[in-house]
């Protein structure tokens, strides 16, 4: 029976090439699977094309590929990548000349179609509303502000690129899931519309898609057992044609794979288990079963699927304003009751600044900065220090700069025992997202393909 | 059986989809997983995040793996990428709902 083995290579923008390496040389992978994106991140991508046409993919695919390709190749790996962003044809391109480079053979596919910004006007003259799914407004709320407007794509684009012999395959806004999805198409003969198995593919797809959070990252039942976080083995998925599933790690790796680190990520962004939405199956994950089969071996079973929702996720990007913040520390004696005049200070320098704000919030680090008035008030008068953190939204950057600088003054003429306000803090631009749905009919993705000859 | 917390019977992870943040609860042992079932309602759970939550919270249960998941709306400020909270991504909530007493049992 079929096995093919699926190695979570990338599980975010920025993330160490390292595991990924690892996966390659001593993996045992057929697949390398690298998901750059995260919802945040188009933004910021569709900001960089629009400065510069040849930009707007993640840059850590270079690096990447540089490490992997030649070994990969070499052994008949195939890899499969989001990292193309607001840009994948220019990831492509980017790819193409570091394997001509390396002087590697390599066959890449380029699957585009989920970029919409270009067709907004024309889809809204259609009659597709894209309402916004939390707050019910049109879209002409904020049509001026887009950053970028892209398709939550499934796993078509990939099983065409593999059929046609690509090695790498690059995609923009595909869903985390399509990269595992795709190749398992492929590679077990699946049809697409076998909403059982397909649903098995998304629910290993979620197991391993988010790296090391299946293998001990960020687990919080058992972390002080977890070694060698510093060098944590990425989750690789195999996946046998009859649709059973092992969740496991190159040997000698950091971290671990047990049930309780492959159930924090079962649950882990999720919301109603039997109804997990992606492009291609809406998942059911209701009835997991999770078993120890071996050291680092995880089974998992008891999932299935059903037909895929006929609308798709969009993920549009909106600037939203700038945010301004400061934090500034006060040490005993008094230090809570200090740090509340230093606050007060601070609101009654930016009020006379005439400051304008949307919102703002305020934070002691230490204390209560994760759950606000959760926590009670200070009571501890010999409080060692306490750090006070002080943001606001704002409509321009010159407002959000006040922050700053109505703060600089409390080392000065505010109370005794203050320090760390540091130096101007970089203002930081918001991108709000507008989550809506397109109809699935009107999104067709398209495989370029591109050839490297090899020395 | 005396007063616990959510500690006590379960591990968790929380994250972020937009303003919602969910936090997924797995129950060490069966018993636990009962108790949590019994005790952890919807209203109960929306009334221990009381500020941080500003919508609904509904919860689904993934049994064979004794998880419960909450799904929580208007959770985040306005969601991961404009919220003004250094938790953005709500990847601590979990730790706030096992804070959650679970009372001595019935």
């Amino acid at each position: 029976m079929k096995t093919v083995r699926l190695g979570a290579g990338m599980a975010f923008w920025g993330d160490n090439i390292r595991a990924a390496v690892e996966l390659v040389e001593r993996g045992q992978i057929d697949y390398l699977c690298c998901d750059h994106l995260a919802e945040l991140t188009m933004s910021i991508l569709g900001k960089q094309r629009a400065k510069d046409p040849s930009r707007g993919y993640t840059r850590d695919v270079l690096d990447l590929m540089r490490a992997v390709l030649p070994t990969a190749t070499e052994k008949g790996i195939k890899i499969v990548t989001n990292a193309g962003g607001a840009n994948p044809r220019s990831c492509g391109e980017a790819v193409a000349a570091i394997a001509r480079e390396l002087g590697v053979t390599v066959k890449i596919a380029v699957v585009t179609g989920d970029d919409i910004l270009h067709r907004i006007d024309d889809l809204m003259d259609a009659g597709v509303p894209f309402a916004n799914m939390e707050t019910g407004r049109p879209l002409a709320d904020v049509r001026e502000r887009l950053t970028h407007a892209n398709v939550y794509t499934g796993a078509e684009g990939i099983v065409e690129a593999l059929e046609a012999g690509a090695d790498v395959v690059i995609c923009g806004r595909v869903t985390d899931v399509a990269l595992y999805i795709g190749p398992l198409v492929h590679e077990l003969g699946w049809a697409p519309d076998d909403w059982h198995r397909i649903g098995i593919a998304a629910a290993a797809a979620h197991a391993a898609e988010c790296g090391g959070q299946a293998t001990g990252g960020l687990l919080d039942g058992g972390w002080r057992d977890i070694e060698g976080m510093e060098a944590m083995g990425y989750p690789i998925a195999e996946v046998s044609e009859d649709g059973s599933v092992v969740i496991t790690k190159p040997d000698g790796t950091g971290g671990a794979v047990t049930v309780a680190t492959v159930s924090e990520q079962m649950v882990y962004e999720i919301h109603d288990p039997g109804t997990y939405l992606t492009a291609d199956v809406t998942g059911d994950f209701t009835q997991i079963t999770l078993t120890e089969v071996g050291e680092d071996r995880v089974e998992l079973g008891g999932v299935t699927g059903r037909e895929a929702p006929e609308m798709l996720k969009v993920n549009i990007g909106y600037r939203a304003g700038f945010v301004g913040e400061v934090q500034f520390t006060y040490t005993w004696p008094d230090a809570y009751d200090k740090a509340q005049r230093g606050l007060e200070f601070l609101r009654e320098r930016l009020k006379r600044a005439d400051f304008q704000f949307d919102d703002d919030r305020v934070e002691y680090i230490g204390i209560n900065s994760m759950f606000g008035d959760r926590i009670p008030e200070p009571v501890d008068a010999d409080l060692d220090e306490i750090v006070v953190r002080y943001a606001a939204r704002c409509q321009s950057a010159s407002e959000a700069a006040k922050i700053f600088t109505q703060s600089v003054p409390l080392y000065n003429n505010g109370p005794a025992g203050v320090a760390g306000i540091g130096t101007r803090p970089p203002l930081k631009e918001l991108y709000a997202l507008w989550p809506c749905l397109i109809p699935r009919e009107l999104i067709t993705q398209e495989v370029e393909l591109m050839e490297v000859a090899g020395e | 059986m005396s007063e616990q917390k959510v500690h006590d019977l379960a591990h968790g992870r929380s994250g972020d989809k937009g303003d919602v943040c969910n936090v997924g609860l797995v129950a060490w042992d069966d018993e636990g997983f009962d108790r949590l079932r019994r005790h952890l309602t919807e209203e109960r759970v929306k009334e221990h995040f009381g500020s941080l939550v500003q919508g609904e919270v509904r919860r689904y249960e993934m049994p064979h793996i004794r998880a419960l998941n909450f799904v929580m709306q208007g959770a985040l400020d306005g969601g991961g990428t404009r919220s003004l909270r250094s938790d953005h991504l709500g990847k601590t909530m979990y730790a706030w709902l096992l804070r959650m007493p679970v009372p001595a049992d019935d």
